[in-house]
């Protein structure tokens, strides 16, 4: 439902209200690469240089690198405290509806059967604010994978881009709460829905990049062991795993600990199915070769996510694309999967 | 879909392991040890419960994590055990701890091997090296609960006469007039009176007949690969094949991602399977 407008000059207004209950993350380049990070209480320039950040707002739910727990060697031997989880409300301004559907994605894996207890309290206290985009890159294609670049469902408001103003849709009643109590907003004009439905259908018009995904499970599960068009596939790949690390969908994660004297910290950091050392064990490794790992990656996305939760784990966002330092296209290697389940497309 | 036991947690947080006290040490083979541990929580000791064929994470806390299986029996509780064959960090940390040290334990997580399934049924357990482990959880749980499965076959094998693990037990079931129990070593060795040949080729020679049977295998992944086709060729069919796998795990819950073959993680969907789960995948991921 869209009632409600603001004016992009009066954005930095709304966030400061906004600040008054929420911890607010926007996207800033402060730290050298285009991130959520905590709104800096003036900063708008994003409006203008935003397309979409390298690092996903995966990020502000599993961190980089994240404490569990600390232990203490005492008298009594092992205590041990589990870290301070997060508390504060936050609110994700400006996330990008491929980005939003990826964190429900993630959010099918982290409930699964054990609740992550790390990220899920996060997530539930997150607020995300999406906002559709206008000028989508070359590598995006989230039109294929069921994605509108300027529509979601799975945010709190939706803002979308008129012109000088952004209408607000209220997606989910926090959302709408939200709205009620929030002062400053515009009423919207009749005019207004009709600009916003130009702005979306342009959006979507200026996503050219296509993937026919169609029978992609049981193309990928019959040639699972064709084991000369992996090697192909992984040819050029040099295993830096940027492909993994920044892709919103993705989630593995290493565990470790750290000991100065009698204290020590467990924590989890980000891990990727393309590293050799992932899945190495003392004796073997079931993926010791590269194509081994990069059909990992493909399969997981395509095949065995569909599998179990049915739905493919990729939200055609193009990080993947665009930050491969050696071109590796995830299209060309979904369109180029063999057709050997002799089914006619 | 795996339910989650939440039960277990240490302070309602899957991740925070319990504190266990080591309480005894056996040196199986150079380079694998049994321990004894007790929770330290006298009202969790209590309370824990798991089944044959569930695993568990055990922390030394500062070097890390790593997952076993519990390889005790849930039908003998006075303590828990776990076993180690001490091939990388965690479990050469684990190895320089004593009687009375204090470890990590989370768990029990993972599927456990279907009791009611096998009841009535001929029970071959084919097991090499360490891999008798999860096979001794519930080999002593069937001897516990004899009358309700049918014959017993044991075919258990190691590289040297040395590598036998769990002799103890091995002698206990040579006795055991309702088991048959054939020990097999690679390679001829000096005062070695069993059979000798690999685990598979044994298994061959022992010819144990499909009928109203399971097959409940365990050991090395080299020798799992070439058991399944001998079990086959004696035929048994995928589902009357069952195993238990090991991966590299961190998490064990399945959220970090690393011990999956195809869709299905080692960790929430096993780690026991039957052969028809796994087999789409197993030639070339395990």
């Amino acid at each position: 439902m869209v009632n409600k407008k603001v004016s992009k000059k009066d954005i930095a207004k709304l966030l400061e209200q906004w600040g008054q209950q929420f911890i607010v993350f926007a996207p800033s380049r402060e730290s050298g690469v285009a991130a959520f990070a905590e709104w800096d209480g003036k900063d708008t320039g994003f409006l203008d240089w935003y397309r979409n950040t390298v690092v996903p707002p995966k990020a502000s739910f599993l961190p980089p690198m994240e404490e569990m727990f600390h232990f203490q060697k005492g008298e009594e031997g092992y205590s041990i405290e589990p870290s301070a989880g997060e508390e504060n409300k936050r609110l994700l301004f400006g996330v990008r509806p491929c980005d939003a559907r990826a964190m429900a994605i993630v959010d099918m894996t982290f409930k699964d059967a054990y609740e992550d207890p790390y990220y899920l309290s996060k997530r539930k206290n997150a607020l995300l604010v999406g906002m559709g985009c206008t000028n989508p890159c070359e590598s995006c294609f989230c039109t294929s994978m069921g994605v509108s670049p300027a529509e979601s469902a799975d945010v709190d408001l939706m803002f979308t881009d008129i012109g000088d103003e952004f209408l607000i849709e209220e997606v989910t009643d926090r959302g709408k709460e939200l709205i009620a109590k929030t002062k400053g907003l515009k009423e919207m004009n009749k005019g207004d829905e009709a600009k916003a439905k130009q702005s979306k259908k342009t959006a979507y018009d200026r996503v050219t990049r296509k993937l026919d995904t169609e029978g992609i499970k049981d193309r990928l599960l019959a040639s699972f062991d064709d084991q000369e068009y992996w090697e192909k596939v992984a040819a050029k790949c040099i295993s830096c795993g940027i492909c993994t690390l920044l892709c919103p969908t993705c989630y593995c994660f290493d565990i470790n600990d750290e000991l100065v004297k009698q204290e020590g910290t467990r924590f989890r950091s980000w891990d990727s199915c393309g590293f050799p050392l992932y899945s190495k064990m003392p004796m073997e490794n079931p993926r010791q070769e590269k194509w081994r790992r990069v059909r990992q990656k493909v399969c997981h996305k395509y095949e065995f996510y569909p599998m179990t939760f049915n739905v493919i784990a990729c939200t055609g966002c193009g990080r993947c694309i665009r930050l491969c330092p050696v071109n590796w296209d995830i299209t060309r290697v979904i369109e180029s999967v063999p057709n050997k389940t002799g089914v006619k497309k | 879909m795996t339910v989650a036991n939440t039960r277990f947690f240490a302070q309602g947080n899957v991740y925070l392991p319990h504190i266990a006290v080591i309480e005894k040490i056996i040196e199986e083979t150079p380079g694998v040890r049994t321990y004894h541990f007790n929770l330290k929580d006298e009202k969790l000791r209590k309370e824990f419960t798991f089944e044959s064929g569930q695993f568990a994470q055990y922390s030394v806390l500062g070097t890390g994590e790593a997952p076993f299986c519990i390889s005790s029996s849930p039908t003998r509780r006075d303590h828990l055990e776990f076993a180690v064959q001490k091939v990388g960090r965690v479990t050469n940390a684990l190895h320089r701890l004593g009687v009375g040290a204090e470890i990590g334990f989370r768990g029990p997580y993972g599927s456990s091997f279907p009791l009611d399934f096998l009841k009535g049924k001929n029970l071959v357990f084919v097991g090499g090296g360490i891999g008798l482990a999860p096979l001794r959880s519930l080999i002593w749980n069937v001897i516990d609960n004899r009358d309700i499965y049918n014959k017993v076959d044991i075919v258990y094998g190691a590289r040297t006469p040395a590598d036998l693990c769990f002799k103890y037990d091995l002698e206990a079931w040579d006795k055991d007039k309702t088991v048959k129990m054939v020990t097999t070593v690679d390679r001829e060795a000096e005062g070695w009176t069993g059979k000798v040949g690999v685990v598979p080729k044994i298994l061959e020679e022992v010819a144990p007949s499909a009928k109203e049977a399971v097959a409940i295998v365990c050991g090395p992944p080299i020798m799992i690969r070439f058991t399944f086709p001998v079990l086959e060729k004696l035929g048994f069919k995928p589902e009357q094949m069952l195993t238990t796998l090991e991966k590299r795990m961190k998490c064990g819950i399945g959220k970090c991602g690393r011990c999956n073959i195809g869709n299905i993680y080692v960790c929430k969907d096993g780690p026991v399977f039957s052969y028809t789960q796994i087999k789409d995948f197993v030639s070339s991921e395990y």
